[in-house]
């Protein structure tokens, strides 16, 4: 079989190039073309009325119809493994209206009321029992209770902070 | 590809992939698409927008592995079956074999059942 040069290969892909936007396809779509234009050439017709019969078959449309299959079946396959339930909800809807953002931080923020509800809870229990005994150790349970209350307290209002400062940080701005 | 024949390729294109490399072992693109012309006496043409899309699906799916190889001045791509993939041929081969065969009972059924006369509603 008659093989194609290189100036004639070039040519090949610059048409592929000119209709395909995605390179690994356009580069895999070459030895297909390359390889029909060869059969014709081996059945006797030039290279120029080759190409122009294989352009027949594969017309723009059909490349195009082509990326568009890609896309459905294979790029969103992949998205689809790493997406969550929030991103297949919000698909086509706006996520910058605000409804998106909520329900990404709901998890933390959930965590962090429940920290700080519990040791807002184990604080006021220990002060409670200070108040009533008159006595104050850090080594008692009640001690014990206000430290643990005091640790969950700041991390989950640190936490709290920090998140709101990080996303105002990524957030763009608007105006 | 003719219009009434695509319609039953497009179930069974995974099939014949699979098929055709578990008896070949290692095939690029053009060379499968040839492969089921001659086979079938040009009765069943893939296009390459039919084909590409099957293969690369395969192989994400895992069933396919690709190495790439410098043949004429251009990249070629060859595809072959991964153990999982050999094993899916099979299971496929099988599968619609028994679908054929269901398939042509069911076909040949047909003029049996034109023979008994046209059932006659009495009317009353």
């Amino acid at each position: 079989m008659k093989a194609l040069d290189r100036q004639q290969i070039g040519i090949l892909y610059d048409y592929l190039v000119r209709n395909c936007s995605d390179t690994r396809l356009a580069r895999e779509l070459l030895d297909h073309l390359a390889c029909e234009v060869e059969h014709y050439m081996w059945i006797g017709l030039p290279f120029d009325k080759a190409f122009e019969k294989v352009q027949l078959d594969v017309d723009t449309q059909a490349i195009r119809q082509l990326q568009q299959t890609y896309h459905h079946e294979l790029a969103d396959a992949d998205q689809l493994q790493t997406a969550t339930l929030d991103d297949i909800v919000f698909e086509n809807r706006n996520k910058a209206y605000g409804a998106y953002d909520l329900r990404q931080s709901y998890t933390i923020a959930m965590r962090n009321a429940l920290i700080l509800t519990i040791g807002l809870f184990l604080m006021l229990m220990a002060l409670l029992v200070a108040m009533k005994e008159r006595t104050w150790s850090y080594t008692s349970l009640s001690g014990i209770m206000w430290l643990v209350g005091l640790c969950a307290t700041t991390f989950a209002g640190g936490n709290w902070y920090w998140q709101n400062i990080r996303q105002k940080l990524l957030t763009p701005e608007q105006y | 590809m003719e219009p009434s024949s695509s319609e039953f390729l497009r179930g069974t294109l995974k099939t014949i992939v699979l098929k055709l490399l578990a008896e070949q072992g290692r095939m690029y693109g053009y060379e499968i698409t040839q492969s089921v012309k001659e086979r079938t006496q040009g009765e069943i043409v893939l296009t390459f927008g039919a084909l590409y899309p099957v293969l690369h699906k395969l192989e994400q799916d895992g069933l396919l592995i690709t190495e790439s190889e410098e043949a004429d001045g251009r990249l070629r791509k060859y595809y072959s079956l991964t153990p999982q993939g050999s094993q899916t041929a099979i299971q496929k081969v099988s599968e619609f074999e028994r679908f054929v065969e269901a398939m042509r009972t069911l076909l040949h059924l047909q003029p049996t059942l034109s023979v008994h006369p046209p059932v006659s509603y009495p009317t009353t």
